[in-house]
């Protein structure tokens, strides 16, 4: 007796022992179909009797276990059935033969035997015997449990003789001496008073006869403590009627219904009534003579500590401690079945096989299962599992090691799903975890299923990912590599065999994701839809500016849906932030994005990333095909042979600012080039566009340059709009005239654009800042004493005026440069291409490319100071500048058709233009009409400048750079300032002086001596006021041309009337004239000069208004 | 004393696990694991107990061949598990009382750290000292006590551990 039936319960104690064997070539499949069919018939109830039979059928069992048949009957094979195949009637003696062997071998416990004859048709089988039985086939077999049903009363017969044979015999000392195998080799050392024990145990067991069927075979049990656990058996079978064996409604009792017994099962020492009988009187007895089910414990204790005294018992204590936890696991006392089961597991048998020992583990794992020891289950279950494969086995049975280790999984509370490690932190015992995976990998690929390897070792990678050390870490992917590279790693679900599904494993920690950006188009592409006239967008806004609640939902919805467009054909971009946690060099391949809703062409990238990475950027992209919402729900990767779809929403820790995005239908394409280079300027960031393109350009200021875009169609659709604006962002700068200007009709002929076709589009581009020198000039101007009382007569000159460099000699040996002050200035413009057609134009997107214009003005000519000097004429003037070339070229400068003036580099000349004064008030006012929100000062400045303008156009200053014979213009705007314009200005009060009646101007006027002559003083007021009353009197005076003037000429000149004049008022656009005579007594040159008295409201007006010309006299020898 | 110390949080996953044999770390992995079923079945047949009257040590888990696993559970449910080698007979179950309550101490000094994240590995030096010093106990047996307090809390240390767990 060395081979333990674990699967042995209480129950088990009540049934008959039936082995069931094949003799010959029987299939296997033949066989089980009929070894089924007799199991069915486990339960009999035997006719003239209350008792139900129960039947164990056993198709294995060892003769040598029948030994402790004495000791505990069930143990005892007493019945023998044989299957045999037998075609021919020739065979019949030899498969007979091989009966009789078979029932030699189990003979000495047998109380009946079978033999069951398929096939065999014929006179042999005509014969009828008791002991075979013939069928035609193995469908052909009707009548098997009918004779199964027989087999079995037969059986009870012979013991129920043997019974009554007992019963009836009166003297106990008759009875043998049971023994227990090996006390018959050894009958030394056991106690002596066993054997009255064993006569008691005997008697009580008589008395209490009637209890069970089981009892009546206990008490052919040999030794005591056979006796105690034949009581737990009685007691535990009476208990619980539902069996302990696990086997639930296995065991079937007459006249019950099994759901109440199943109800019954698990309460502790519940009374039944569903007994064998109704009969209330043995109810009674039985009730009376069974142990409770504290005491079933004790007893089984009891029990065991006695078998476990003898070595040669061990398979009996096994049993034993096996039975007893099946009854603790019912009755919820898992800490003393554990006990049990402990004490179990230090029983040495003899040497085990393989086989045996794989068999214990995996019984002790069912055990702790039962009694709620997840854990340990588990953990001989691996140990089992590991049996399997012992190195001593010479063909390790991966396959049923991987199915145990499988089974473990719950024990370590582990699933398969990575599903289940998202939720936050991973929390699980990851050292035994891991062990765990290791050993399904390894299990897997030996069983020659490499998908399976891939998927746990994926497994063990994405969700162990952070118990892994570095060298695990390189070791598990570096096998991982080598799996993939026969078997991929797919997103699909893996089934075993036996049912069980393992769910996908995609690889969201390699790399880590922390932040999911679907980007906008660049600026140069984005969409932007037309505003309607109907202005659906304003009516659609809520008339409050701010308010909480509004927001508050505009909030809710933005998140879901991002405000922005992609475009129909276009690449669209989503940008990841990614993180790679390995310590090597990662390697992704064909990462692309999973999107939803809308055709979508996914253009997969492979990035490497960098060992330990921070977060990196990795821009995926896309082409959608169609339009409508397009929502990203994830994207896919390939990383160490493993294709891995991750999905937004299960990812833990993701930041992202929504997915879900509107394709529009797809808009033309527009690439423009310029005909100047690209720069990499950027504009100011004050800009506000992005802009797309930058090009760059250097001009001299005042300088003109044509700038030639080429516009390219690159999409698909034709281009059929375009609109350009410009924006000049620089404002520090003033600039004179049009900066950009160009002409749109031209290139709108060309229009629609077909895609790949080329129009031209020209832009001239015009610089004109300041020529002045800025605040330098207004100190000049100021000590050098721009008079309006100058000499009148002074020509105007041209002399070489020392540059007021050559006074900062430090300056300009460090710059180098002639013009120190005036450095490179810098003026910056954006050009608007808005464009659309194609579909997207229908549904009223346009696109809007904007180009960054770049222009480095260089210095040219300077105007260095400028003044005036009154020309001979009132209504002119000489202007006076000193221009200053600051270019590194010969320059040539020149005012309308004067001739040029040359000047060399860093030289300073000045130039005087003879202008006809100004009439400014002439020019609409226009600022001051509309001009009511700016204030006076901006007025003002506005009018000056567009006088300076006025100037501007009449003086036409250009200057030309001689080696490049081109000629560009310059601009004294600038530099006018209020005292320069003022003189440049036609006075609002226009004197005349007539003498004689002739205007006197510039020449002298000749009159005679002793004649009078007539003085006429006309004034015409074309200020907007009127001004006066004026008292002018006229001071006449000689000019000796030696800086000597002489006023006392009272002898010499004499008035005919007043010398002073009064004039009167003068209303707006009025005119005034007084009138008086002068006689000359004397030939020569006179001078008059008219002067305003000082007192009188003249004061108020500027002193540039009372400019009267200086009347030249000549007194001729009277006629004679 | 003690072979091998584990503290196992509430969810039941290891907190801190330490043994001497480092060789075999994984044995002690499996048998600290399993003991949680033992545990486990305690504190559920406790669980009818009032809460002040309950009593924090388990005692013996489990015997092993070469082993005796015993138990301490806190009333957060935090379980401290010690493996002591079962040749050692001199170790009464007082003294291995004791013992859990001085792991108990250094725990509740761990927890008082606030750069310790409940629930996060335990790495502070205090409390692997205080390990270590049970283990080498153990080894050399009882007149080698190490004269520092393992509990005792020092701000340099909570410094330190709090970097740690940085």
């Amino acid at each position: 007796m060395s081979v333990p039936d674990y699967m042995q319960c209480a129950e088990d104690h009540q049934t008959l022992l039936v082995v069931v064997q094949p003799v010959g070539i029987v299939s296997e499949e033949n066989f089980f179909r009929i070894y089924k069919r007799i199991s069915s018939v486990s339960q009999i109830s035997v006719r003239d009797s209350q008792r139900a039979l129960y039947i164990r059928y056993r198709h294995h069992y060892p003769p040598e276990n029948s030994e402790w048949g004495d000791f505990q009957t069930h143990r005892k094979v007493v019945g023998l059935i044989t299957i045999t195949d037998c075609f021919s009637a020739k065979d019949w003696p030899q498969i007979f033969e091989k009966f009789h062997v078979q029932k030699e071998i189990y003979g000495s416990t047998l109380y009946d035997s079978r033999l069951f004859v398929f096939g065999l048709q014929g006179e042999i089988a005509e014969q009828p015997r008791t002991d075979v039985a013939f069928y035609p086939s193995y469908e052909d077999c009707a009548t098997v449990e009918k004779r199964i049903e027989d087999f079995v009363e037969s059986l009870f017969i012979v013991l129920e003789s043997k019974r009554l044979d007992r019963a009836t015999d009166k003297s106990g000392d008759k009875i043998p001496l049971l023994c227990v195998p090996f006390e018959k080799k050894d009958f030394v050392g056991l106690d002596t008073d066993r054997r009255s024990k064993w006569e008691g145990s005997l008697q009580w067991w008589r008395g209490k006869g009637a209890v069970h069927w089981v009892s009546d075979f206990l008490k052919l049990s040999g030794t005591d403590f056979a006796a105690l656990e034949g009581l737990c058996s009685a007691s535990v079978i009476y208990h619980y009627p539902g069996g302990t064996g696990g086997k639930a409604g296995a065991r079937r009792f007459p006249g019950s219904a099994l759901p109440a017994e199943a109800a019954n099962r698990h309460r502790p020492g519940a009374l039944t009534t569903n007994g064998i009988n109704a009969d209330t009187s043995t109810e009674i007895g039985r009730a009376k003579n069974c142990l409770s089910p504290e005491d079933i414990i004790e007893k089984y204790k009891e029990a065991i500590s006695y078998y476990s005294k003898y070595k040669n018992a061990g398979v009996i204590e096994l049993e034993a401690c096996v039975k007893a936890v099946r009854v603790l696991a019912i009755q919820k006392r898992s800490m003393e079945a554990s006990e049990f089961l402990q004490n179990a597991v230090y029983i040495n048998l003899r040497q085990l096989s393989e086989e045996e020992k794989i068999q214990r583990y995996s019984i002790l794992s069912e055990l702790y299962e039962l009694i709620g020891f997840h854990r340990k289950s588990a953990f001989f279950k691996r140990v089992a599992a590991m049996q399997c494969v012992a190195p001593s086995i010479s063909e390790p049975g991966w396959r049923a090691c991987y199915k145990l280790l499988l089974e473990t999984l719950p024990g370590y509370s582990l699933s398969l799903d990575p599903q289940d490690f998202n939720k936050g932190t991973h929390r699980g015992w990851a050292a035994v975890q891991m062990r765990l995976l290791h050993e399904l990998v390894y299990a897997s690929r030996r069983m020659g299923n490499p998908a399976l390897s891939v998927r746990h070792l994926s497994f063990l990678l994405q969700t162990m990912l952070d118990f892994l050390s570095d060298q695990e870490k390189k070791d598990v992917t570096q096998s991982l590599e080598n799996y993939t590279s026969k078997c991929p790693g797919t997103m699909e679900l893996l089934t075993l065999p036996d049912g069980l599904t393992l769910p996908p494993v995609p690889f969201t920690k390699l790399p880590i994701v922390r932040r999911v950006k679907l980007l906008d188009l660049p600026a140069s592409l984005r969409p932007q839809k037309m505003k309607s006239s109907l202005g659906p967008s304003v009516s659609a806004k809520s008339p409050f500016i701010y308010s909480p609640i509004i927001a508050h939902s505009r909030g809710e919805e933005r998140s879901k849906k991002i405000d922005f467009q992609w475009v129909q054909g276009d690449v669209c971009e989503v940008q990841l932030m990614v993180y790679n946690p390995m310590p090597f060099e990662l390697r992704v391949e064909n990462m692309g994005l999973l999107t939803s809703g809308v055709e979508f062409e996914s253009l997969p990238a492979a990035l490497s990333l960098p060992a330990e990475s921070g977060l990196y950027p990795v821009t995926l992209v896309g082409v959608p095909q169609t339009t409508g919402t397009i929502t990203v729900s994830g994207y896919h990767t390939t990383v160490f042979g493993v294709f891995s779809d991750c999905l937004l929403d299960s990812l833990p820790g993701i930041k992202t600012s929504g997915s879900t995005v509107e394709v529009i239908p797809a808009l033309p394409r527009l690439q423009i080039s310029t005909s100047l280079p690209r720069s990499a300027h950027s504009l100011q960031p004050s800009s506000g566009d992005e802009i797309s393109t930058n090009v760059s350009v250097q001009l001299y200021n005042g300088e003109t340059q044509q700038l030639v875009v080429r516009l390219e169609n690159i999409g698909m659709e034709p281009l059929e709009k375009l609109e350009v604006t410009s924006k000049i962002l620089t404002t520090k700068e003033k600039l004179y005239g049009d900066f950009l200007s160009w002409k749109l009709e031209d290139t709108l002929a060309q229009f629609p654009l077909q895609p790949g076709k080329v129009a031209t589009f020209t832009i001239s581009i015009k610089v004109k800042l300041d020529f002045s020198c800025q605040e330098n000039l207004l100190q000049d101007l100021s000590d050098d004493g721009i008079s309006v009382s100058g000499f009148p007569l002074c020509s105007p000159f041209r002399q070489v005026v020392r540059p007021r460099v050559e006074s900062k000699p430090v300056n300009a040996a460090e710059g180098g440069r002639p013009g120190e002050p005036c450095h490179v200035k810098t003026l910056e413009a954006v050009l608007n291409f808005k464009y659309s057609g194609g579909p997207g134009h229908v549904e009223g997107y346009y696109r809007n490319l904007a180009l960054g214009l770049h222009v480095e003005v260089e210095p040219s000519v300077f105007f260095t100071r400028v003044s005036t000097l009154p020309a001979t004429s009132t209504r002119q003037c000489h202007l006076l500048l000193d221009v200053f070339n600051a270019t590194e070229h010969e320059l040539s400068v020149g005012a309308r058709s004067d001739e040029e003036l040359i000047l060399h580099a860093g030289e300073c000349q000045r130039m005087a233009i003879q202008v006809d004064k100004f009439n400014f008030e002439s020019f609409p006012e226009s600022p001051a009409d509309k001009g009511q929100f700016a204030n006076s000062k901006h007025l003002e400045e506005e009018r000056q400048e567009a006088r300076g303008l006025e100037i501007n156009s009449k003086l036409d200053i250009h200057w030309t750079i001689i080696s490049f014979s081109q000629t560009r213009g310059a601009s004294v705007e600038g530099l006018l300032n209020q005292l320069v314009l003022e003189h440049l200005q036609l006075a609002p009060l226009l004197w005349d002086v007539l003498v004689d009646g002739q205007p006197c101007d510039c020449q002298a006027a000749a009159c005679r001596v002793g004649d009078p002559v007539r003085l006429e003083v006309r004034l015409t007021n074309r200020s907007p006021r009127s001004v006066g009353p004026f008292a002018l009197s006229v001071v006449p005076f000689q000019d000796h041309q030696n800086g000597v003037h002489s006023y006392d000429l009272r002898h010499a000149v004499s008035f005919v009337g007043s010398g002073t004049f009064y004039l009167d008022k003068v209303q707006p656009s009025g005119q005034a004239a007084c009138l008086g005579a002068l006689l000359f007594l004397y030939t020569g040159d006179f001078f008059l000069h008219i002067r305003f008295h000082e007192d009188g409201p003249s004061k108020e007006l500027p002193p540039s208004w009372f400019c009267l010309p200086s009347v030249h006299v000549r007194a001729l020898e009277a006629q004679a | 004393m003690a072979v091998c110390v584990a503290v196992i949080a509430k969810e039941n996953y290891p907190l801190y696990i330490r043994s001497i044999p480092t060789e075999n770390e994984l044995k002690f992995h499996y048998m600290v694991h399993t003991s949680l079923d033992v545990v486990d079945e305690k504190i559920s047949a406790m669980g009818k107990a009032l809460v002040d009257q309950r009593e924090l040590y388990l005692g013996l888990l489990y015997p092993t061949e070469d082993y005796k696993v015993y138990g301490y559970v806190t009333n957060s449910k935090v379980k401290f598990v010690m493996v002591v080698d079962s040749s050692n007979t001199a170790l009464r179950d007082n003294e291995i009382r004791s013992m859990f309550r001085k792991l108990h101490n250094s725990y509740t000094d761990v927890m008082c750290n606030p750069f310790y994240n409940p629930g996060d590995r335990i790495q502070s030096r205090a409390f692997d000292g205080m390990v270590t010093s049970m283990m080498i106990q153990a080894r050399r047996g009882k007149e080698s006590l190490v004269a520092r307090a393992p509990g005792a809390w020092s701000p340099e240390e909570a410094a330190k551990g709090g970097a740690e767990d940085l």
